[in-house]
């Protein structure tokens, strides 16, 4: 994965000097480790900024929205599906993209890395299946499928589905993931459980929409949040409103979210709201056989009416 | 909503024509009595604070 | 206060059920009285967060119907 960045920097030179696109997103090394950031190469010198590890998990499919120039975006493969999903909502157009695919093994969880460190982690070094977190008088090698984010873990699309280069031969990917662990132990709960549950899982919540704003499907001008005519949901912490919010957020990735982990990920409380955005890319699958992003030339079943569609919860 | 803990029945959903007002009825009867038979929303409606 | 008696926001197509709740009325028909109807112009306006804003506020219940 090491030698992706190599491989990069080349096709984004090669790209920007043919006049092929006006930037490369891409990313760049952070100021603190396992921070990388989004970079956005638009000389030879930014070319040089760009980077390729196992902390890109920031999903790039989020600064193309409505963007008018001719585009280079490296793109994993939860970045390509939500590529195609913007394409399907006519974010941006396939025309203006040249998608350099990143064959993927997955992003590493820095939570997991810091939970395990005895102090500040001040230096990372990576090699191919293991990193080494360093410190003040510090140093510990993990393995780095022991530290990857959890949806990474169980990701099955780990290559692009959509790309116009890529920048190595596509990753194996994994076999008999188990994909809904997480929600079959909720659906073994009863009603007060569940409750009982999702308040303890939402009560560090700070509303503070991170989660939202990493999301490349959040991109409306105004969220419902912020409306106040009529005001859909409380700006309190009231656990009501922190509830509403979440629930809604997940309604609106309803066959939308490829669980790219952007949301868990930017999360500065550590909440795993996948638990919602998950069951419904469960029931997707169950009820409509979908899976997001993998075509751009096929709608997604929320949009279209069949009338095998499964209708047994109406009177 | 279920996953989330709310409990089922609280969101009932029909399909009436506009000449069924017998069917209506009938839904309505049926709609209520199953929520009637959860009890009150206690958990999502929202806390007033309580003034003392 | 008697029993208790629950509170449901009943949201109506303004076609289907809303007319027959209409028709109910006309027919001086009787039917339980926990209904608080809302029209909506189709059920196809129905939004998740109506029934959120719904529960929040205080509904016991909430009935779509189209």
């Amino acid at each position: 994965m090491l030698s992706y960045t190599e491989k990069i920097r080349e096709i984004a030179g090669r790209l920007l000097q043919s006049g092929a696109v006006e930037m490369v997103i891409g990313f760049r090394a952070g100021t603190v480790p396992m921070m990388n950031e989004p970079h956005f190469a638009k000389t030879p010198a930014d070319v040089q900024k760009l980077v390729w590890d196992s902390h890109c998990g920031i999903n790039l499919a989020n600064y193309l929205t409505d963007r008018k120039e001719k585009i280079g975006v490296l793109a994993k493969g939860c970045d390509s599906r939500n590529i195609v999903t913007h394409i399907i909502e006519n974010k941006i157009k396939r025309e203006q993209l040249v998608i350099i695919g990143v064959p993927c093994k997955g992003m590493v969880d820095k939570r997991k890395i810091a939970m395990k460190a005895e102090t500040e982690i001040t230096e990372v070094i990576e090699a191919e299946t293991t990193i080494t977190a360093k410190g003040h008088g510090f140093s510990k090698t993990f393995e780095k499928k022991d530290v990857l984010q959890h949806n990474c873990s169980l990701c099955i699309h780990r290559n692009p589905v959509i790309h116009d280069e890529m920048v190595a031969p596509p990753v194996v990917e994994q076999q008999g993931v188990d994909r809904y662990a997480d929600v079959r132990s909720i659906a073994a709960m009863t009603p007060e459980q569940r409750w009982k549950y999702f308040e303890d899982l939402l009560a560090p919540c700070i509303r503070c929409y991170a989660c939202r704003n990493a999301c490349p499907l959040c991109y409306c001008p105004t969220c419902f949040v912020d409306e106040s005519r009529p005001q859909w949901v409380g700006k309190s912490l009231d656990p009501s409103d922190v509830r509403t919010f979440h629930f809604l957020r997940a309604y609106h990735c309803a066959g939308r979210c490829t669980d790219c982990g952007a949301c868990e990920r930017a999360c500065p409380v550590g909440i795993n709201m996948r638990t919602f955005t998950k069951k419904l890319e469960q029931d997707c699958l169950d009820l409509f056989g979908w899976e997001v992003g993998l075509d751009p030339e096929v709608r997604p079943p929320l949009d279209v009416y069949r009338p095998q569609d499964p209708n047994d919860f109406i009177k | 909503m279920e996953h989330m803990g709310i409990e089922p029945g609280r969101l009932q959903f029909s399909w009436i024509s506009s000449a069924e007002s017998t069917k209506f009825v009938e839904v309505v009867t049926q709609v209520t009595a199953a929520i009637k038979a959860l009890g009150p929303n206690s958990n999502f409606a929202k806390k007033m604070a309580e003034v003392a | 206060m008697s029993e208790w008696e629950p509170k449901i926001a009943a949201f109506l197509c303004n076609w289907c059920s809303y007319g027959a709740a209409d028709l109910a009325g006309v027919g001086r028909m009787e039917y339980p009285p926990n209904v608080r109807v809302i029209r909506i112009p189709c059920t196809g306006r129905m939004d998740p967060k109506f029934f959120l804003a719904a529960l929040r506020e205080g509904a016991d219940g909430v009935w779509v119907s189209g």
